[in-house]
């Protein structure tokens, strides 16, 4: 322990331990608690209490007090959780009789601060940490703690009670692990005394007629094989096992979601390799439980690597029931075999999905989740029905829309249930994304364009259900089949588009911005996959979407300007913003840039500013026409524009930029000097390098300082090194040291170091550090530069920043200082807050 | 039996990360989802790990309800919705939707920024999760789902900030959020109405003190602004970017316009505009004062607040300095403090609550040599104010609303355990409602009785208004009539319509009753005495005899028959149907005491 914290500790426990000292911030003990987790875990608890008697004395004197608050109480259980944790630590503790004390009968547990959650929540924790050792289970046994765990499992709070069915687990794994390590004989005589006991007390509650009591066995044996890895889970299970399958006798079946996740996390276990018997469980309980508590079992099967063929199918026609009793009921005459293979629909699902609203919102939606997260698996089941599942989709859609009427009295009674149901329709939709992922007949495709189509000109959609619409239109769009032969878009999805693109010309001037928003989103992602295809492209260019969408980055709310901005940077990176350039129109896609550039510097908010840096960036990097006109040029605006920027994640893009630059112009990172290498063949086409021939013969060093100099990146960067934002800085940082890597090697051009240049250079620098930042470095010559770059430490800069700037205040001595400073201060903002 | 459950995932017996789970008629509400700004790990957000085992969240929860835009009450919301996988409805007021993102990103920038945390919610993730925001106006009630309805009113604490009624059926519960009773410069004070919820959970910040009149702790502040700029210091008021700043900034502004004061008052760059903005979007939730003179003059557009630019920190002469974060811990605010830390003419007020491990938290609790970055220790001889502009109710504004809204029952979060255990008593016996205050984790839950509404036939109504008999809100008397459940709706109709609706045929129930009387006459002659006497004793009844020789009252039918074995006793039968019962009883009775004799 530092020496600064052992000076500072006894104060700080003796305020502790003093009831009329309330420690203000309740995170304070948390902390405190962490730092002793890691000095106990570097090293001796022993030593540390030795050399820190104050630690013990504590614990003694918050025994004794009589008023202390529960907080207090509660940390001193932990605290002494944690030293425990050590065996020799233990046994000193116990010489004491400090242990059985805080533990005990005679402790906490036996008074009035029992009644505290926090307390009894101190105790469980205290003992979890503790219990890591053969003592430890000896000590447990001896103070009774196995059976206050029991009643806690039943604890009013839930945090309590869940912690006491995981340290139940945890003393059974570590008994388990003992003397009796390997053995999975189900005979209870075999086992520890401890494991016996808890094995026995989990066999009564399974019985009880209690479902409380039956959860909490089930959710103990759920974490025991879900984490325990020891052979001995098997005999275990051999033991439990038919007390479980008897719960699958009663009606209703108690705890049914427990028992699912038990079931599933035996499943998963390696309890299946050895019992057989498991999967015949599993059977009888998706056959006992009802639609909506069977799905997640039935999902959670079909996810399982291995289980037998049988158990599968039965799985997924659980989850294909709901769906084939929508396709039954909204049929218009007999159809080919639906989902189920032209097998009745079950009527417990059918019942269920009529009975009330809300349980048909809550199978439907479950069953179009759960297929949703099957569908992308390897593991899904195979045939996979591509085609009724795309026809109950939309039939699913379209009862919810209105759009169907079906003729016979269930399919009636579905659609008044369904209809307006916004979260069916985002269930339905997410599904129907999930499935573009496979083929479709035709047929099944052009529904579902038609009924996308549907959603997104409806009135009735709401912005969510519209963003799920755009989402689900989008992927059905990115992963349709391409013409044979070229790869543009085949005629059906032409078409679609060419019905498509006034609908969301429509929707991009929604008074709702969500909507506005999400429009756009789909725009950029569309013009990103597919602006190279002819088909794509002709049919924006004769819509007015790209005219629309350069009219809202005037739009009110920034959300939408920045999303504007993204998609317009994306249009004219595949020239379809406007016309292409012609002579009569040479101005047509330069304004855009200046555009941009307006926003840069005068839009108020953040996010379109952002946005805008990184469309430039993208444009520098892919050599967007506009800027391969003139990069340097480029460049120097928006480094100016950024500098001055509030937002540190826009001067932080700025460095991206700059570092984008750099690369063009010196190489990419990892190579070697530039001087060695032709810049222009290394550059892409349309960038810097391929520019450069005319500004200045590439090849050397010095010009390509001197490019740097003239768009004023060294002040850009130098600015940021210093930025009062640390991601900011660390950049820079990141920048100079990659400057100064590429450069070093090939020697200084001009040998600057003593030059008045320099000196000023670094006077305003020191400046700037000292957060004086106003005066300008002015031009700076090449050798300058580099003579400066090698004067500052960047390496040691790079290691502080990389610490988290609170690092500081985050540490031990500052937490201690803290709350002893905080003593006696706590007037009135103790009980304040926002 | 039905019940309301509530379990504080967040704020049970603490002011800390706001997270109420409430469940009601079967529905299920989290009631705000805020983050807790002193951890900068898991611990900072509720553990939902205990909703997450109820199955998928978004079918778990059918809302979640966000009460106003601090962090302490919205903070986890993007984690929640984007990364823990919320994907249904979230309900808040319009202004507070506008203004959570800008809250929540610049928490996002500050993790990132100061702490590096990567794995922190993204602006995308803020988007997206506001996208799922539905905005609701003032007493507007909210139609969730066919049978879960939420209504908003105002609660004054910060522009947009909302109390909720969550209503399912007849049972409903009302969260205040936080709130405040008593009008400040821009906001109006809580109100709701007498709206008798099941539950009432409220915030409890203050739960027992009496608060000294703000003007105290307003003149305070300003006195100090004042002395510090006459001396020729610079005053630095770190804040959030949204809510106090803009009420200290028209204490100011009103301040140097009746001083005229030429010393310069900052606010951090674009954030004036920002405040603006959203302040004359959301004029009407800010207080009547403001709304009145709005029209001459926005109270929010500043004369003399201008944008602040990082080089005006160095310029000579004094100067007041609005600057983010609130607390200290990064950026701006904590690099002008680390610029004029050192000189004693200088001052910083602490407007607000500061976690530990701040400079904010360091300063008010009287350290003066803080060591920063690189082992270098910053002397503070500034001089460090701390003032509480927090606008939460006190004890008595507490007890005001439990009295204004008139709960059957009350719960108590966001205070401490000992001052809520105070309140819970006064409460309690002040109202004489049962008060809670469960801890973290623990569930409370409130048996109810539902009101089961019926609806009443016109016809019915007008049948019992024929009686000539007009409502009495204070005297309630019986209406018969037959009780129809068709559709999941219940009414209340005359017997005949019900029949009809049914398409039942109507049975006819008699009661018989044999009466002996002793009598020699014949049996027509025993008759006509019972006639003479009922049509004596009965004056407003239509009696009658009939050919046949019975006699009939209403629908009382009275036949005479000869006893078999003893010629001296005559036997009576009476029947009735059931709509006469009363009568027919009292017949009976009148029967059984014989006839008069004949004069």
């Amino acid at each position: 322990m530092d020496p600064e914290c052992s000076r500072l500790l006894p104060a700080l426990c003796a305020v502790l331990a003093d009831p009329r000292q309330p420690v203000a911030d309740d995170t304070c003990l948390e902390k405190l608690l962490d730092w002793f987790t890691t000095v106990t875990a570097a090293g001796s608890s022993l030593l540390l209490l030795q050399e820190n008697p104050c630690l013990v004395e504590l614990l003694f004197r918050v025994l004794k007090s009589q008023d202390l608050s529960s907080r207090i109480l509660s940390f001193s259980l932990r605290l002494a959780g944690i030293f425990a944790a050590q065996e020799d630590c233990f046994q000193y503790l116990q010489q004491g009789e400090l242990l059985p004390m805080l533990f005990g009968e005679v402790g906490p547990l036996g008074g009035a601060a029992w009644t505290a959650p926090a307390v009894r929540s101190g105790w469980i924790q205290g003992l979890r940490t503790l219990a890591q050792h053969p003592s430890a289970l000896r000590f447990l046994a001896a103070c009774g703690a196995v059976d206050t765990i029991f009643s806690l499992q039943g604890d009013s709070s839930l945090f309590v009670a869940s912690a006491a069915g995981q340290l139940l687990v945890h003393i059974l794994d570590l008994a388990m692990r003992g003397p009796a390590r390997g053995r999975c004989s189900p005979q209870a005589c075999d086992w520890p005394a401890c494991a016996q006991k808890i094995v026995c007390h989990i066999e009564d509650s399974l019985c009880s007629i209690a479902t409380p009591q039956v959860t909490q066995a089930l959710n103990v044996l759920t974490t025991v094989f879900g984490h325990c890895r020891g052979l001995w889970t098997q005999g275990l299970w051999v033991r439990l096992s038919p007390l479980v399958a008897r719960l699958l006798e009663k009606d209703p079946v108690p705890a049914s979601h427990s028992l699912v996740d038990l079931l599933l996390s035996v499943a998963r276990s390696s309890v299946p390799s050895s019992d057989r018997g498991l999967w015949e469980t599993l059977a009888q309980t998706l056959s006992h439980l009802s639609p909506t508590q069977a799905g997640p079992l039935a999902l959670g099967i079909l996810k399982l690597q291995d289980c037998p063929q049988a158990l599968r199918t039965q799985a997924f026609g659980i989850l294909l029931q709901p769906l084939a009793c929508v396709l039954e009921a909204a049929a218009q005459a007999p159809g080919p075999p639906g989902l189920l293979g032209g097998a009745a629909g079950d009527p417990m699902t059918a019942d269920t999905l009529l009975c009330s609203k809300s349980a048909c919102v809550g199978l439907l939606c479950c069953a179009l989740t759960h297929l949703g997260l099957l569908q992308p698996l390897p593991q899904r089941p195979s045939p996979w029905p591509q085609a009724p599942l795309l026809g109950a989709a939309v039939t699913v859609l379209r009862l919810c829309s209105g759009s169907v009427a079906p003729t016979s009295d269930v399919g009636g009674r579905l659609c008044a249930i369904l209809v307006g149901c916004g979260r069916v329709q985002r269930a339905a939709l997410d599904f129907l994304g999930a499935l573009s992922q496979g083929a479709g007949p035709q047929e099944s495709v052009t529904q579902v364009f038609s009924v996308l189509l549907e959603y997104l000109m409806s009135p009735e959609s709401s912005s969510m259900v519209l963003k799920k619409a755009f989402q689900a239109t989008l992927r059905w769009l990115l992963s349709s089949p391409k013409t044979p032969g070229c790869c543009d878009l085949d005629p059906r999805t032409q078409l679609f588009l060419r019905e498509l693109l006034p609908v969301l010309q429509k929707r991009l001037c929604s008074p709702c911005w969500e909507v506005r928003d999400s429009g756009l989103e789909f725009l950029t992602q569309m013009t990103r996959h597919c602006g190279g295809q002819a088909g794509f492209r002709q049919a924006l260019l004769a819509s007015e979407v790209p005219e629309l969408t350069k009219q809202l980055l005037q739009d009110p709310e920034s959300y939408v300007r920045a999303s504007a901005v993204t998609a317009t940077g994306q249009l004219s990176s595949w020239a379809l913003l406007a016309a292409p350039a012609s002579p009569e129109r040479p101005g047509a896609q330069q304004s855009l840039l200046v555009e941009l550039l307006h926003v840069l510097c005068a839009d108020s908010e953040g996010f379109p500013r952002r946005a805008v840096m990184q469309v430039f960036t993208e444009w520098l990097r892919d050599g967007h026409a506009d800027v391969a006109e003139d990069p340097e040029r480029f460049v120097a605006r928006v480094l100016q524009a950024a500098s001055r920027d509030p937002d540190w994640e826009v001067r932080a893009q700025g460095l991206e930029l700059a570092l984008v630059f750099l690369g063009q112009l010196l190489g990419p990172r990892g190579s070697h000097c530039p001087c060695a290498v032709a810049l222009p063949e290394t550059a892409p086409p349309g960038t810097l390098a391929q520019a450069l021939p005319e500004a200045a013969p590439p090849g050397t060093l010095a010009q390509a300082l001197q490019v740097l100099c003239r768009v004023q990146l060294f002040e850009f960067a130098f600015r940021a090194l210093f930025d009062c934002d640390r991601p900011v800085a660390q950049k820079s940082c990141d920048l100079l040291l990659f400057l100064r890597a590429k450069a070093a090697p090939c020697g200084s051009p001009q040998e600057a170091g003593d030059s008045p240049n320099v000196a000023s250079v670094e006077a305003t620098l020191q400046r700037w550090q000292a957060g004086e930042q106003g005066q300008p470095l002015g031009y700076l010559e090449p050798g300058a530069v580099m003579a400066v770059l090698r004067s500052i430490d960047l390496e040691g800069l790079r290691d502080t920043l990389a610490e988290s700037s609170d690092h500081v205040e985050k540490s031990p001595q500052s937490l201690l200082q803290d709350m002893l400073a905080a003593v006696g201060v706590l007037g009135e903002n103790e009980a304040d807050c926002y | 039996m039905p019940e309301i459950r509530v379990t504080p995932l967040g704020a049970g017996q603490d002011v800390g990360r706001s997270c109420i789970l409430v469940s009601i008629a079967g529905k299920n509400v989290m009631l705000d989802c805020g983050m807790h700004m002193g951890f900068s790990d898991d611990r900072r957000f509720p553990d939902f790990s205990y909703i997450t085992r109820s199955g998928r969240l978004t079918d778990f929860l059918d809302c979640v309800i966000i009460s106003h835009f601090h962090l302490d009450h919205c903070g986890a919301l993007p984690y929640f919705s984007e990364m823990v996988g919320y994907d249904g409805p979230i309900y808040m007021t319009q202004p507070t939707q506008a203004i959570c993102p800008i809250l929540l990103e610049d928490y996002r920038k500050i993790a990132v920024d100061k702490k590096g945390e990567a794995n922190f919610f993204t602006s995308q993730m803020i988007k997206d999760c506001m996208k799922k925001v539905v905005a609701v106006h003032l007493h507007q009630t909210v139609q969730v789902d066919d049978e879960l309805e939420i209504k908003a009113y105002y609660a004054g604490h910060v522009l947009g900030a909302a109390m909720f009624q969550i209503k399912v059926g007849s049972e409903s519960v009302v969260y205040t959020g936080d709130y405040n009773m008593t009008p400040d410069r821009h906001l109006g004070a809580a109100w709701i109405d007498k709206c008798r919820p099941n539950l009432l959970i409220t915030e409890s910040t203050y739960a027992t003190t009496i608060r000294d009149s703000k003007r105290c702790r307003e003149r305070d502040f300003l006195k100090k602004v004042h002395e510090t700029v006459e001396r020729g210091g610079k005053v630095l008021i770190p804040v959030f970017a949204l809510g106090r700043a803009q009420e200290l900034c028209i204490l100011l502004e009103t301040f140097w316009e009746r001083m005229d004061l030429k010393a310069p008052i900052y606010f951090s760059t674009g954030l004036t505009e920002k405040a603006n903005h959203y302040y004359k979007l959301f004029i009407p939730w800010t207080n009547q004062k403001i709304r009145k003179t709005f029209v001459q003059r926005n109270m929010f557009e500043f004369k003399h607040i201008k944008a602040f630019d990082r080089a005006f920190a160095d310029s000579p002469g004094p100067m007041v300095v609005f600057a983010t974060p609130g607390m200290l811990h990064a950026g701006q605010s904590l690099q002008i403090f680390r610029k004029w830390a050192g000189n004693e003419k200088n001052m910083v007020i602490m407007p607000g609550y500061c976690v530990q491990g701040t400079v904010g938290h360091k300063i008010l609790s009287g350290q003066r040599k803080l060591e920063m970055e690189g082992r270098q220790v910053l002397e503070v001889k500034m001089q460090v104010e701390y003032m509480s502009f927090s606008a939460h109710a006190d004890a008595k504004g507490i007890m005001q609303l439990v009295g204004q809204a008139e709960p059957e029952n009350v719960l108590l979060v966001h205070g401490e355990a000992k001052k809520m255990e105070f309140l819970k008593q006064k409460i309690e016996q002040e109202f004489r409602v049962s008060c809670y205050m469960p801890a973290n984790g623990e569930t409370v839950t409130l048996p109810t009785s539902p009101s089961i509404p019926v609806g009443v036939s016109l016809g019915l109504l007008k049948r019992e208004m024929a009686q000539g008999l007009l409502p009495d809100a204070k005297k309630p008397r019986l209406l018969h009539g037959t009780l129809i459940m068709k559709d999941s709706n219940f009414r209340l109709v005359s017997s005949e319509q019900a029949l009809k609706e049914l398409g039942l045929a109507e049975h006819q129930l008699r009661f018989t009753c044999r009466v002996h009387l002793h009598d020699t006459r014949k049996e027509q002659e025993t008759a006509v005495r019972v006639y003479s006497h009922l049509k004596s004793v009965l004056k407003d009844h239509c009696v009658q005899h009939l050919p046949d020789g019975s006699v009939t009252v209403e629908s009382i039918l009275i036949q005479a028959a000869a006893h078999s074995e003893d010629p001296g006793t005559k036997v009576l039968l009476v029947s009735w149907t059931y709509q006469d019962e009363e009568l027919g009883s009292y017949l009976t009775s009148l029967l059984k005491k014989g006839l008069p004799q004949a004069s």
